[in-house]
């Protein structure tokens, strides 16, 4: 639930910029830089959440890692958008101490975007600085290291406190695998120095991101001459941007209603639909009232149509799930069908549960547009088995501190956005209050430490299954990253499983090398 | 002369005083705290309380008051909880946008306000006058996000004459500054305009009605002549008046411009802070322009009644 704020369109905006599909020329007169095709040109890139400061080891907002991570800072091992884990900044590794130990092979001759030579020392600092600051390091937990220690010449050795089957795809996905420059890390707020394509040249808080070159990169240079972020506080006005040529590219549409504009105009317009890690779900708080009871929370399952919440907030252009688990999941398991959609069946569950009139409950929404658009309907499917939900819209702030920290709350709509986040429910005191959490989390260790990825992948099966038949929560459907660029805007990622609107392999036209494409990096 | 500009500037910092009494302790209720909003929804517990002592949130509020206060007034409006800069720059980069949109929307209301009004007021109980009051009218109705974004599809996205918005700074030069303000300065300048006109015009056609008009006139100047020498400066009184009261309305009208263009301005950087329970750049922000109002009417006050004997100074 990684938050990627958006903030409520006034609806007369979308209506109305939704009337204007401008079959705009590609010629453009606003263009404010005039420069002109081709590898001199910077790529504009529209976003919605401004970064509130560039250190990514201090704020865990999405937005920070946007625009540094990948681009700026790289990693040990990357994710690639088909959800592959590449080594980058290591050349190679290998496992000892029954897995609990990872020997990484440095990479040679990379250098920050300063000119400082990245050392294994280097990569020891920047994961210490994970393991000692577990407090205020954003997703520090993920880490689950005890130390870093450069061995031999050319290698760091990381030693993990229990042997973990994500440990490569946590270093992989979030910013505690960022490696940083020791000599630069009290400028990291406005000065971030990565090995990345790219370094920071210029911002504007709360309106842009510049980013250059890095001259000293070692890798194949971007076909872009720069990239600029630029933050749309409406999304109309983002869309105006992209339709008049101002911006190149719309990482994360604010809401699917705007797809429309740009689906009309193919020749123009390349629309991308990836999936993501999250998880749009109706959390349920099992420690409230009638809720407690398991008939009721699967009669709540079986009261709500997947299919039509898709239809409405993600446009169709998404896939149903029903336990805490996305597709790209080493183990993911399709449980859509446990409570197929039965109001009939749900009221029968209800009446066993010993409300065959129903009763009163409460609906807090975010002010994201999926939960905005998915409220309504899930309150009117749970009328029609006499569950009367009141809606209460609450701002970011409040939603976290009322229904985050304090639990306060009966149902909510919200995307929980980070990988492999099952272990939240082996938490007893999450906001959810599932009452099985100490066994999940017994279960979940023993998964972890098993001696094969298989048995590995059987055991957190077990534990998927075992919170469906207990509908902790009504878990929904896979957030979908909606993405709009020109025609022409090639190497762009398809599918986003971190947080990083990846800029490396970027170009204006041309093509892309067969093993890009192959990975999941845009050809049109 | 001098007691009343003495009770005038007591009255405006007493009026300050309260007004940073309530809105440090309104924003300091308001629920969600800026330390959860850092940390997102990994956080324990724990760490939020960690951010919170690191924030300085947990010192007593009256200390945290005296605190941003103190700074306020040795010119130093403290450093964001979120992004950890200093806010008087951001505050500074702001008003760059800001200042120069709404003196652009003042300028092209009074302009667009005075001829319409006057021309309206000339054409007094006739249908051209009648047909342009109902022009202010429309101006007045149509809100100014709405002109907005009407003005961004017309000119930004059809005909591709002006930025749909954004803001590359003034470094780019005047010109192609002033091209990027200009769409968000006519959307701010069309709802000023129809307010001016329409003080214009009552104000032109009292004086039209004049004695000293009537005199003017005898004495064999035209219309346009007793207007021009005699009547405007007259009619330009009460419309002094109200661009000062409409300083407030403009500032409000830039920060709901600034979304629809989207502009790094005053109103960008409150939005964006009160989503994300930076409360001391939300007081600094809202002092800002409180104060901003608050001195601009006591500016106004006091020249008015310079400009008026009439109007005695113990009133």
């Amino acid at each position: 639930m990684r938050a990627r704020l958006r903030r409520p369109a006034l609806a007369a905006l979308a209506l109305l910029a939704g009337g204007a599909t401008a079959n705009a020329a590609t010629a453009n007169a606003a263009r404010p830089t005039g420069a002109a095709r081709g590898s001199g040109r910077i790529l504009v890139v529209g976003s919605q959440v401004a970064p509130p400061t560039l250190d990514p080891t201090v704020n865990a907002s999405a937005a920070i890692d946007e625009v540094v991570d990948y681009n700026v800072f790289q990693h040990l091992v990357q994710l690639q958008p088909d959800g592959q884990v590449v080594p980058v900044l290591a050349t190679a590794w290998t496992t000892s101490d029954g897995g609990r130990v990872y020997t990484f092979t440095i990479r040679k001759g990379v250098r920050f975007s300063n000119g400082d030579p990245m050392t294994p020392a280097d990569v020891v600092f920047s994961l210490e600085n994970v393991i000692h600051h577990p407090k205020t390091f954003p997703y520090a937990a993920d880490l689950g290291a005890t130390s870093a220690r450069v061995v031999g010449a050319d290698k760091v050795a990381v030693t993990l406190t229990a042997p973990s089957w994500s440990f490569l795809f946590d270093l992989a996905s979030y910013a505690i695998g960022d490696v940083l420059d020791p000599r630069t890390v009290s400028r990291l707020a406005t000065d971030p120095i990565g090995t990345g394509p790219y370094t920071v040249t210029g911002e504007v808080p709360n309106y842009s991101v510049t980013l250059g070159l890095n001259r000293y990169y070692w890798g194949t240079k971007p076909g872009v001459a720069g990239a600029e972020f630029r933050y749309f506080s409406s999304a109309d006005a983002e869309d105006a941007a992209l339709e008049s040529g101002q911006i190149d590219v719309i990482d994360n549409l604010a809401s699917p209603q705007e797809l429309s504009t740009f689906r009309s105009n193919p020749s123009r317009y390349v629309v991308v639909s990836g999936l993501t890690n999250g998880k749009v779900q109706l959390t349920i708080n099992n420690a409230a009232g009638p809720l407690s009871s398991r008939l009721v929370r699967q009669a709540i399952s079986m009261a709500i149509d997947k299919k039509t919440i898709i239809d409405v907030a993600a446009a169709g252009l998404s896939v149903p799930i029903g336990t805490d688990t996305v597709p790209s999941d080493p183990y993911y398991i399709d449980l859509a069908g446990l409570y197929p959609f039965d109001p009939a069946k749900a009221r029968q569950l209800l009446a066993r549960a010993g409300y065959p009139n129903g009763f009163s409950t409460t609906l807090t929404l975010p002010p994201y547009y999926y939960a905005q658009l998915a409220g309504p309907v899930v309150q009117s499917e749970l009328a029609a088995i006499g569950i009367r939900a009141k809606i209460d819209n609450v701002q970011w702030p409040l939603w976290l501190s009322q229904v985050f920290e304090a639990g306060d709350f009966d149902l909510t709509i919200i995307d929980h956005a980070e990988a492999r986040d099952v272990a939240n429910y082996a938490n007893p005191s999450y906001y959810w209050h599932f009452s099985g959490a100490r066994q999940v989390a017994s279960q979940l260790a023993a998964a972890n430490a098993a001696p094969t990825r298989h048995r590995w992948i059987a055991g957190v099966r077990a534990v998927l299954r075992e919170i469906a038949r207990d509908a902790v929560n009504d878990w929904l459907y896979v957030m979908p990253d909606l993405s709009v660029h020109l025609k022409g805007v090639v190497g762009l990622p398809d599918a986003f499983y971190t947080e990083s609107f990846d800029l490396t392999h970027a170009q204006f036209g041309g093509s892309i090398p067969a093993r890009l494409a192959k990975a999941g990096y845009g050809t049109r | 002369m001098a007691s009343f500009l003495l009770r005038r500037l007591l009255t405006l910092a007493a009026s300050l005083g309260v007004t940073s009494v309530a809105v440090f302790f309104l924003l300091a209720v308001l629920p969600g705290s800026p330390a959860a909003v850092i940390l997102g929804t990994q956080a324990t517990p724990g760490a939020v309380q960690a951010e919170k002592v690191k924030l300085g949130l947990t010192a007593p509020l009256w200390d945290r008051y005296g605190h941003w206060i103190a700074g306020l007034l040795s010119g130093n409006p403290g450093v964001s909880y979120i992004s950890q800069r200093p806010i008087g720059p951001q505050i500074g980069q702001a008003l760059s946008v800001t200042g120069p949109l709404v003196g652009l929307g003042l300028t092209l209301g009074l302009l667009g306000g005075g001829v319409l009004g006057v021309l309206a007021a000339l054409r007094n109980r006739r249908v051209s006058g009648a047909l342009l009051s109902s022009l202010g009218q429309i101006g007045l109705a149509v809100p100014n996000f709405v002109a907005g974004i009407l003005l961004v599809i017309v000119v930004g996205v059809k005909l591709h004459w002006l930025p749909t918005g954004g803001f590359n700074g003034w470094s780019q030069g005047v010109g192609p500054a002033l091209r990027q303000l200009a769409l968000p300065a006519l959307a701010l300048g069309i709802a000023e305009a129809a307010i001016i006109s329409r003080f214009v015009r009552s104000s032109v056609v009292e004086v039209l009605q004049s004695d000293f008009l009537r005199t003017a006139r005898a004495k064999g100047l035209r219309l346009g002549q007793a207007l021009v020498r005699h009547g405007l400066r007259n009619a330009a009184l009460p419309v002094v008046t109200v661009l000062g009261l409409e300083l407030a309305g403009l500032l409000v009208g830039a920060i709901v411009v600034e979304q629809v263009f989207n502009l790094p301005g005053l109103g960008l950087l409150l939005i964006d802070a009160i989503d994300n329970r930076d409360i001391i750049l939300v007081q600094d922000v809202v002092m800002l322009l409180a104060g901003t109002v608050l001195v601009v009417n006591t500016l106004v006050d006091v020249s008015y009644r310079l400009l008026d004997p009439r109007i005695g100074l113990d009133a």
